[in-house]
């Protein structure tokens, strides 16, 4: 009897003792402090949990202005988390240092994942030679964000009704700029959040580049100096400084306060849109000389090569970014998977944008090309930063200044 | 009197205690005063000393802070810094430029301010308190507000100058006018602190040496020339050791009101060393800038004191 106890209690010991050594927690990386982007996200947590009852996830948001600088220190630091998000322009940088994990043994393993289901375009990114560095999460394309009151106040057609006309081109998007600014005495557009002469400069320069046919980089070689790349930079140049229809570098404008009549930008900034007080719409980019290009921003979900529980990260990382969970995703977050986007679901996902205008975020994104990216972005950045600024005067040679651009971030493509 | 002299055993510099008998009075008042200055000590050797350290041997390798490769490259960083990269001469030139208008431009407004307001009449507390308030100002909040001020055409400073027929420039977007912007937004900012200390230097000096000297028919500029501004000579040296310094150091202003544009115009070695440690993760180049920074602060510090000697 006395041996029968000791066993037990022996027993009752080491299962105490080994619960909390099964137990894992992952933790996560994020930059939003969204309310219900964090409801979302511990929502996969617990459905994790039914499969895998010891783990818990904890969500770490880092702010995005310092997102990449702070991951880094925790990887540098020897504190990396388990997974996170990661964005475009980092993901090669990242690659390239080999801190990312590959997810394809992760992916392959979960049950009816299909990965072929992923458009291909959008994988550009993160398929490199067989390793799967990341998995897109958000495939957001750039739209135009238009203001319906400045539009009805100067007597224009908005851009949806040019676009289904087929005449929302580069040459119409001047012309519309410059009556709107006349008929409302407030720019006609804005670049992205304000920032296309500061930190947003490729959000300002690459949709017009890619409407006229031309990149900023492809294949290792600058396109800044091409011919269709300087005509539409003149093009924006013109609307700058000789119709003041763009708001001018060092001047303040805000679409979503109503103090310009057009803008570039993500269909997330569309929960700022209840509180702008006028009646607006989104419309796809105008197209150019080279046809329709939609652009796409992008961000993915990697794990961390240092990270301490990798098969774990990368189990809950194919959880994440399974068709059912990417489906829930999609009210904020474009996808990428195909069987998503040709939903109802996804069409009638966003309450503040009508199923009209969500078809075509999706088209876009069907046939959109991801902003370009390079392991050596945040140098190419401030490399092209004084020679774009240089563009950016009244007097400039476009040309000349776009040169300039090529010379000074060649050696380093 | 009577029975033993009344002696202490730990009277004397050799006296024991009985706890420890071992230990003089001479090794034990030594032995408190280091425990008395150990926190101190321990402070300068863990945040100080140790980083120094730290960064000299940071500077001789080339570490990418992402990729944990650390490579031992002895003064290959210097070597670059100083004879290849273009780059590092504009931006130390950009230092010096800003070094140069703000630590005068913040002196004389310190100093005449200070002149002003270093007396006593009613509502001197509100003038004060109005010029040293920028100097606790949030740097986020000051840079918003300056830079909504120095907007293009519509910007406050520009429709002020229109009001009076001047044309403004885009001060933070024009490559010439950017440095000055950010100067003059700066010297607002801080020369409240340098009037204060130029306000207590001056209530220290005696009122008997004006009195005298009004009595030998001095001129208020004869009075300035001749007794203050020879007694405020220890107060301007620290000033403008503590100004330059800081003027070199200058960071965040630059961050957020022009991020080191337009075209690098206003691109300053604190800036640079960020962008090189922070932004493209080269920590070994970036240590290496920053020591050449050091040593730079460091010759125009020793410069300033001897100037100061030699005038003495």
């Amino acid at each position: 009897m006395k041996g029968i106890r000791k066993v037990l209690t022996a027993s009752v010991l080491a299962a105490t003792l080994a619960s909390p050594a099964l137990a894992a927690e992952l933790r996560f990386t994020i930059w939003t402090g969204n309310e219900a982007h964090l409801k979302m996200l511990n929502g996969y947590a617990e459905s994790f949990r039914a499969r895998r009852p010891d783990v818990t996830v904890k969500f770490e948001t880092i702010p995005p202005a310092d997102y990449t600088q702070k991951l880094t220190f925790q990887i540098a630091g020897g504190n990396p988390p388990d997974a996170g998000w990661l964005m475009e322009d980092a993901a090669p940088t990242f690659a390239k240092a080999g801190v990312l994990e590959d997810l394809a043994p992760a992916l392959n393993a979960a049950k009816d994942y299909d990965f072929a289901d992923f458009s291909k375009p959008a994988l550009g990114l993160w398929v490199n030679g067989g390793k799967v560095i990341g998995v897109p999460f958000s495939t957001s394309p750039f739209v135009i964000f238009f203001n319906k009151d400045m539009f009805d106040k100067a007597g224009l057609e908005d851009p949806l009704v040019l676009a289904a006309k087929g005449q929302w081109t580069m040459a119409t998007f001047q012309d519309v700029a410059k009556k709107l600014t006349a008929a409302n005495g407030k720019p006609g557009f804005e670049f992205k959040d304000g920032q296309g002469y500061d930190s947003r400069i490729m959000h300002a320069l690459m949709p017009p580049i890619r409407a006229y046919g031309g990149d900023v980089w492809a294949d290792r070689k600058c396109g800044l100096d091409t011919p269709q790349a300087v005509a539409s930079v003149r093009q924006l140049h013109d609307m700058v400084f000789k119709d003041k229809s763009i708001v001018a570098p060092g001047e303040k404008g805000d679409y979503f306060s109503g103090n310009s009549a057009m803008t570039i930008n993500q269909i997330s900034r569309a929960s700022l849109m209840p509180k702008a007080g006028f009646k607006w719409g989104i419309a796809p980019l105008p197209t150019g000389p080279g046809g329709d290009s939609p652009v796409i921003g992008q961000a993915g979900i990697v794990v961390f090569a240092a990270g301490k529980q990798k098969p774990l990260a990368a189990e809950f990382v194919a959880h994440v970014t399974n068709k059912q969970n990417v489906a829930i995703a999609a009210q904020f977050f474009p996808p990428a998977r195909n069987s998503v986007l040709a939903s109802d679901a996804f069409i009638n996902s966003n309450n503040l944008i009508p199923p009209a205008q969500m078809k075509i975020v999706g088209d876009a994104i069907a046939r959109g090309k991801v902003l370009p990216a390079h392991e050596k972005s945040p140098q190419l950045l401030a490399a092209m930063k004084p020679r774009v600024d240089a563009l950016w005067r009244a007097d400039a040679n476009v040309e000349s200044a776009l040169k300039a651009v090529c010379a000074a971030i060649q050696p380093l493509l | 009197m009577e029975g033993k002299p009344a002696t202490s055993p730990k009277s004397g510099p050799t006296a024991r205690d009985d706890r420890a008998p071992w230990l003089t009075l001479k090794m034990r008042e030594a032995m408190e005063a280091w425990l008395f200055i150990s926190p101190t000590i321990a402070g300068f050797l863990i945040f100080f000393a140790g980083p120094l350290i730290a960064v000299i041997g940071y500077s001789l390798t080339e570490w990418n802070l992402l990729s944990q490769q650390v490579t031992y490259v002895g003064l290959a960083n210097y070597r670059d810094a100083l004879f290849a990269n273009a780059d590092f001469w504009h931006v130390a030139r950009n230092s010096a430029i800003f070094a140069l208008g703000l630590v005068p431009l913040n002196m004389m407004l310190a100093l005449m301010l200070a002149l002003g307001l270093s007396r006593r009449f009613p509502g001197v507390i509100i003038f004060r308190t109005v010029f040293f308030a920028p100097v606790v100002t949030s740097a986020a909040a000051w840079a918003i507000v300056w830079k909504f001020l120095l907007q293009g055409e519509a910007g406050f400073v520009n429709q002020m100058l229109a009001g009076i027929g001047i044309a403004g420039p885009n001060w933070l977007r024009d490559p010439d006018w950017a440095m000055v912007a950010v100067i003059l937004t700066r010297v607002i900012k801080m020369v409240g602190l340098n009037m204060i200390l130029y306000i207590a230097a001056l209530q220290a000096i005696p009122r008997d040496y004006e009195a005298a000297a009004r009595l030998e028919g001095a001129s208020d500029w004869q009075i300035f020339r001749a007794i203050t501004w020879p007694l405020l000579g220890p107060t301007t040296l620290v000033i403008m050791v503590i100004t330059t310094i800081g003027s070199f150091k200058v960071f965040d202003h630059i961050y957020l009101m022009t991020g080191g544009g337009p075209e690098n115009g206003t691109l300053v070695l604190a800036f640079y060393i960020y962008e090189q440690g922070f932004k493209f993760f080269n920590v070994g180049y970036a240590s290496a800038l920053a020591m050449i920074m050091f040593a730079i602060v460091m010759a125009l510090t020793v410069v300033q004191l001897l100037l100061r000697r030699k005038d003495t």
